[in-house]
């Protein structure tokens, strides 16, 4: 992996059409701005991995592993409630 | 009361009030902007997120305090700006906002999205899934560790 080291307000260019600018470092962030062409998608990777566990959530279980769930579930449901204060 | 054929549950009555609303989608289905949530008695405490522009489109959630009653929500702030909630404090889960896992059932086992949350405001039914980059949470939390299987 290529390691470039970059102040705030600089910016790096990947090709002809992809600029990254480092817009803010804070204590523990980095604001990155982006400006790539309209068809490049830009997203941050856990929003990639959210959306494949999604896709993957989408398959509907089985009535099996669906009242499996809830045998499991009932008991622990049971204990696991909220304390309400009142 | 309108009708809305299903796959998953036949035919079923909502009412449009009761209708989450997903400003941006969800990752994976970002053209899916509304949802109804089916319960009933029988799989409480699981609550059905069923798609009403896609019959076969049906998620699993479970409330997120069932799954971590210790879970602690971090919300970022273009997420909190769908729910039209100020971005200097966090909503609370029961009080402001609905937190549901998304489960994933998997042959190893089913697991509960902690990473992502699907957050509804109580008050407009605005939802969004927020993704908490900077929480240890994961996206594969399983719910029933094996520790029952282990032999003695």
């Amino acid at each position: 992996m290529l390691m470039m080291s970059r102040r705030q307000g600089e910016t790096i260019l990947i090709g002809d059409e992809i600029e990254i600018v480092i817009a803010h470092i804070g204590r523990s962030r980095v604001k990155v701005g982006i400006r790539a062409p309209r068809q490049t998608t830009v997203i941050a990777q856990e929003v990639k991995l959210v959306g494949e566990e999604n896709r993957a959530a989408a398959q509907a279980p089985s009535e099996t592993v669906l009242k499996a769930l809830l045998a499991q579930l009932q008991p622990a449901a049971h204990t696991l409630r909220p304390q309400s204060d009142e | 009361m309108p009708v809305l054929q299903t796959t998953n549950f036949g035919n079923i009555f909502f009412a449009p009030e009761s209708v989450f609303e997903f400003p941006r989608g969800l990752p994976g289905f970002e053209e899916r902007r509304r949802f109804v949530p089916v319960q009933n008695p029988q799989t409480a405490p699981i609550l059905f997120l069923q798609s009403l522009e896609e019959p076969s489109l049906c998620f699993v959630t479970l409330p997120v305090l069932v799954v971590d009653p210790q879970y602690r929500l971090q919300m970022m702030e273009p997420d909190l700006e769908i729910l039209g909630w100020p971005a200097d404090r966090q909503p609370r889960i029961g009080e402001d906002v609905l937190c549901l896992a998304v489960l994933s059932f998997q042959k190893s086992g089913t697991t509960a999205n902690l990473l992502a949350p699907v957050v509804v405001g109580l008050n407009n039914h605005k939802a969004v899934q927020a993704v908490a980059p900077e929480s240890d949470y994961s996206h594969q939390h399983a719910l029933f560790p094996q520790e029952a299987t282990v032999c003695s």
